[in-house]
């Protein structure tokens, strides 16, 4: 008989798991895999919704610049708003810190109200998320269920289909998407802007964001470094149908600036303090919000990995295209092939990020051997781009060398090329060199372009090749 | 003097920011890159140290395209827009004022292609 009273003791102890219920949204616990793993060693309760406070700010068209606060409780103030059922919906969530009220979100709207009629609804739990990293990344449950309960009713009183519903979520903000994507079956798409790594990295699915929380997933990883030792924000793991990886997903340019530059930005001092301790992660709806009016700016390639994107294969795209990272990734919701599907790209390192890729191959022409660099720059249709190195070191006559570059702008049709060669140091016998043909090829379509010159020329003159 | 505040605060700040995989690329006097603080041309990369009014910060930025807008190479060392890229020269209407205040503004044009 104590035997038996021990054991249940005993199996108390262990699975000592706690619950709390709130009307509306359900119960959590903090049972495995909650809390008690490796991932998630400190174990939190969500707060309760009336402290998370869950807010709905709505941007529409009318209203670009000021947001109609909206709730699922009082379904009326929905009737009341601009909230227009004919039109799609983006939800989009903030992460740890922030709150729903910072400018990116409602600039983020207002880039889609340049191309598209849709109800941008910023989702504010700001209530939830100052506070330690391991309560709010247990509030996220809440915020999730009320983003679901929301949905529910938008479903149940005015007849709009989840379907219609894309998630966007920054950070924690993913993850909070996902709990959402879960509790509410038929969602449209979710898009996770570099979902957070700690307590959700390896994690089950039921946890995190995954490719199974709607219909259609997309992942932009900008901070997949560890968290520790490098504060790595970001999640490496692909979780999505489709998973970019820009400049290779780890340390994005423009984000190695020394400390002064960096806090000191163009775009004012709290930006600029917000990508002191998180540029890398931040970049993540910086480049979303580019690609909405760069539609195709930002073209994935499919590749093993970012190594050997940089060097060769993994170019042009394929037949059908390829994804575009971003808001127009649903383009490609119904060519998704089962499976991890991880590509890569390069973007800019400043506002405006859209890049552009081409395969250059320059054929050198001259008589003597040089050691310098070769610049080449485009010329088309839709203006020039700068001059964009192509190979630095021993230049020989006869040799063609070949490179990878992202321009700054879309070039259009390619009509002519301009070729400059620069030597380190100054050569006395004023050796001339040239480019006997280059070849380019677009990424986007994957034509080629091929350019004739038939002459020499010293260093830092421009050779104009024309189309051959 | 407020120059010597700067370089006192870039000091002082390098070793407080976050180690990344490659905390090599951070420059913090010589040879930045785009979108680092500068005080003079010859810091950056590019070698354009750029600002866009006279009461902003002055920060490496690239150097200009063909047809984009330029200023020839100046004294001061710093430009409202940058110089033109190697193999291009900045048509300009140089004045006497505008070489005062830096604003002997033109257009990058490649010497071999407009003789044509």
């Amino acid at each position: 008989m104590l035997g038996i009273w021990i054991l249940a003791l005993f199996l108390l102890g262990t699975a000592r798991g706690e619950e709390v219920c709130f009307e509306r949204l359900g119960c959590f616990t903090d049972d495995k895999p909650w809390a008690g793993t490796i991932e998630r060693p400190v174990g939190k309760l969500p707060w309760s919704p009336e402290k998370i406070n869950t807010r709905f700010l709505l941007y529409t068209k009318k209203n670009p610049n000021n947001f109609q606060e909206i709730t699922a409780i009082n379904p009326a103030s929905i009737g009341y708003s601009n909230f227009d059922l004919s039109k799609i919906t983006r939800f989009i969530t903030h992460g740890f810190i922030d709150k729903g009220e910072e400018t990116w979100l409602s600039d983020m709207c207002k880039r889609m109200f340049e191309v598209e009629d849709v109800n941008c609804i910023s989702v504010d739990w700001s209530g939830g998320s100052r506070c330690l990293y391991s309560q709010a990344a247990n509030n996220i449950r809440v915020v999730g269920a009320e983003v679901a309960y929301f949905i529910k009713v938008l479903k149940e009183q005015y007849g709009y289909s989840p379907s219609k519903v894309h998630l966007i979520g920054h950070s924690l903000g993913a993850h909070a998407a996902g709990e959402a994507g879960r509790r509410s079956p038929g969602l449209g798409r979710i898009t996770g802007l570099d979902p957070a790594q700690p307590y959700f990295q390896d994690t089950p699915v039921g946890v995190r964001l995954d490719k199974t929380d709607a219909a259609f997933v997309d992942i932009i990883h900008t901070d997949t470094a560890p968290t520790i030792p490098y504060l790595g924000f970001g999640m490496s793991q692909a979780i999505g149908h489709l998973d970019f990886y820009p400049n290779g997903g780890v340390q994005m340019p423009g984000c190695t600036r020394n400390p002064v530059s960096q806090i000191v930005d163009i775009d004012g001092i709290w930006e600029g303090t917000r990508d002191f301790f998180a540029c890398n992660h931040l970049r993540s709806y910086k480049y979303y919000s580019d690609s909405i009016i760069s539609p195709d700016g930002f073209l994935g390639y499919t590749c093993a990995s970012y190594d050997i994107f940089q060097t060769e294969n993994c170019f042009p795209c394929p037949k059908g295209g390829c994804p575009q990272m971003g808001h127009y990734a649903d383009k490609f919701k119904d060519r998704v092939i089962s499976g991890i599907q991880k590509l890569y790209l390069n973007t800019g390192e400043d506002s405006n990020f859209a890049r552009w890729r081409y395969k250059v191959s320059v054929a050198i022409a001259g008589k003597s051997k040089v050691s310098g660099y070769v610049n080449i720059a485009l010329y088309g249709a839709g203006g020039n781009t700068r001059q964009y190195e192509i190979v630095q070191g021993t230049l020989k006559p006869g040799e063609t060398y070949a490179n990878f570059i992202d321009v700054e702008l879309n070039v259009g049709r390619i009509t002519k090329v301009k070729f400059l060669w620069n030597n380190h140091i100054v050569n006395p016998t004023l050796p001339t060199l040239g480019a006997a043909a280059v070849t380019v090829q677009a990424g986007e379509d994957g034509n080629v372009f091929n350019f004739c010159g038939s002459e020499t020329v010293r260093e830092n003159v421009l050779q104009t090749l024309t189309s051959c | 003097m407020a120059s010597a505040l700067l370089l006192l605060l870039l000091l002082s700040l390098a070793s407080a920011s976050p180690t990344r995989p490659h905390p090599h690329q951070l420059g913090l006097i010589f040879n930045l890159n785009n979108g680092n603080l500068c005080l003079q041309s010859a810091q950056c990369k590019s070698s354009c140290c750029h600002r866009t009014g006279s009461l902003s910060l002055a920060r490496c930025a690239n150097r200009a395209a063909e047809n984009q807008e330029c200023s020839p190479k100046s004294i001061y060392g710093v430009y409202y827009k940058c110089p033109c890229e190697n193999g291009l020269t900045c048509k300009a209407n140089k004045t006497i004022v505008g070489s005062i205040t830096n604003t002997n503004y033109g257009i990058c044009q490649d010497p071999r292609s407009s003789s044509k």
